[in-house]
């Protein structure tokens, strides 16, 4: 539908890449400055788990619409190890990192639909998706 | 890129001015830690008036530079965190209890001498 | 050729249509209300109503009178029911009658006259119907506006002390824009001390009482403290049955007990000048000097 964007993540300066992008193209869609920061923040999250645990994936954007709302579908693609259990990841506090353990479950709460595929040994697809008010 | 650590009398003031990347946040970490340690200061303002995103990742780093630098003796204050940029954190799940704020610099120079009772 | 049949007696007709229509009408409207509405005014209305009706029948298609009337029937504040009712006795009338006046009378026919008289029924309920929805959407609309607008008023009370009365149920899309308004209103005023008033707020249950602990905790990290008052004993009581929470910030039963601890926080107190007691002396030393 809308234009499509994507960054790759290799390593951590395409982390600021992606939410530089992600903000960019949220700007675009006419979002508001608080809603900006929650997707750049949503961006960075996806793409810091890339980073993190898989060797390589995709962060991409696109810009979508609906009846007379507008908004912006996050995929992040990766072919990294998967998930064992993805309602432990979606805990609050759950880390194999170190981490604050926020990231998914945060990334979930900032954006209005949430969705994650994964696949033991294959990737995982995660897709959020937020709409303007 | 580094950031800036600036000393004024027992005081370290910090404006961060960039967008900031893992390494950034991790070096700029050390360097304000070994700065506490060489100029033996007090206190600690870090102003985030120009950052207009924190994740998870930063809020951490924020938050241990904080921790480590009260384990050192000096008071860590967080000062012109934007409206956006705490909405964003709190829905996140990232909260910073125990990390003391202020609305601007000057406010949280105000804090940092009420707290070390100077 | 059925249809035509049908139009034309219906038509040549209308006057035996009418009276039975109206007086139906008038059996149903004593059961509902008449009550508020004048007897002339009633008559007057139900007769244009009927009178539409045929109008539509004869003329398929004509929208204009039919979007006067519900204009007319939404500006005097009726309800919907008097249309479709209308409508649903104007079926039933004129079914009867034209089954009534045949003589051959099979299944096939009874089919045919119901789905002719809903081909006229129907044009005209939906646009009365659409008429009245879109009024309703447009009230709610602006009843949001109005209620955006009512959501979260900002009072910079004095230097540094802002306060927020909240007004009503709070539900998440209301809790982002209070926040909102909140942190910027900090901002602009540069408010020390927030005091959230929640004195009209009818119940706080897990939900409001997070959506307020989410607010207080991001003015807290844009540099300001939060006050909650106005709590009332029985909102005390469910916010510790319900186990939640507030010890993080502080609370005051009254806005007035607030206002003292910001005024206390921010390094001020309220003092007496005394000024009144003085003038009253003056006032009766020079009673006594005269």
């Amino acid at each position: 539908m809308g234009l499509l964007s994507c960054v790759t993540i290799n390593n951590e300066w395409d982390i600021v890449k992606a939410r530089q992008l992600g903000r960019e193209c949220a700007r675009d869609v006419g979002f508001s400055t608080v809603d900006q920061a929650r997707i750049a923040t949503a961006v960075s999250e996806l793409a810091r788990n890339i980073y993190l645990y898989t060797d390589s994936g995709q962060l991409c954007f696109e810009q979508i619409s609906h009846t007379e709302q507008k908004g912006m579908t996050l995929v992040s693609l990766d072919d990294g190890p998967g998930m064992d259990d993805i309602s432990q990841m979606m805990e609050d506090g759950y880390s194999t990192s170190g981490g604050l353990g926020t990231g998914l479950p945060g990334v979930k709460r900032l954006v209005d639909q949430f969705d994650i595929q994964s696949e033991k040994g294959k990737g995982t697809e995660i897709r959020a998706v937020k709409w303007t008010r | 890129m580094r950031i800036p650590i600036l000393k004024l009398h027992n005081y370290l003031l910090i404006s961060i001015q960039t967008e900031m990347d893992d390494n950034t946040a991790i070096q700029f970490q050390e360097d304000l830690l070994s700065e506490i340690h060489r100029t033996g200061a007090s206190g600690v303002v870090i102003d985030l008036t120009s950052v207009d995103m924190i994740d998870s990742f930063i809020a951490k780093v924020l938050g241990d530079v904080v921790k480590m630098s009260n384990l050192m003796g000096a008071k860590v204050v967080l000062t012109g965190i934007q409206p956006p940029v705490a909405m964003t954190l709190i829905e996140l799940g990232v909260h910073l209890q125990n990390v003391p704020t202020a609305l601007d610099l000057e406010q949280g120079l105000l804090k940092l001498r009420q707290e070390l009772g100077e | 050729m059925l249809d035509k049949d049908f139009k034309s007696i219906v038509l040549n007709n209308s006057d035996t249509i009418v009276q039975k229509w109206l007086a139906e009408i008038d059996t149903m409207k004593r059961a509902n209300y008449s009550d508020s509405v004048s007897e002339e005014l009633l008559e007057s209305t139900n007769r244009e109503f009927v009178n539409i009706i045929f109008n539509s029948i004869k003329n398929q298609g004509e929208t204009e009178k039919l979007q006067q009337f519900a204009e007319k029937l939404i500006h005097l504040g009726w309800q919907v029911s008097y249309i479709t009712d209308g409508l649903q006795v104007f079926r039933r009338v004129t079914i009867d009658f034209i089954l009534d006046q045949s003589d051959k009378v099979d299944s096939h026919y009874i089919s045919e006259l119901m789905q002719q008289v809903d081909l006229w029924v129907e044009p005209v309920i939906r646009q009365l119907v659409n008429e009245y929805s879109g009024n309703w959407e447009n009230i709610i609309s602006l009843q949001r506006v109005a209620l955006q607008e009512l959501s979260a008023p900002l009072i910079p009370v004095i230097d540094n002390i802002t306060v927020m009365p909240l007004i009503g149920t709070i539900d998440t899309e209301r809790a982002k824009l209070i926040m909102e308004g909140l942190l910027d209103g900090v901002i602009k005023h540069n408010s020390e001390v927030v005091l959230i008033d929640i004195t009209g707020v009818p119940v706080v249950d897990t939900m409001v009482a997070h959506h307020i602990i989410q607010a207080a905790e991001a003015v807290r990290l844009i540099g300001a403290t939060c006050i909650l008052v106005g709590i009332r004993p029985e909102i005390a009581q469910t916010i510790v049955n319900l186990g939640i929470d507030l010890s993080k910030f502080p609370t005051k039963s009254s806005l007035r007990k607030g206002f003292i601890t910001a005024l206390e926080m921010t390094g001020r107190q309220i003092v007496d000048s005394g000024q009144k007691d003085d003038s009253i002396e003056q006032m009766m030393d020079s009673l006594g000097g005269a």
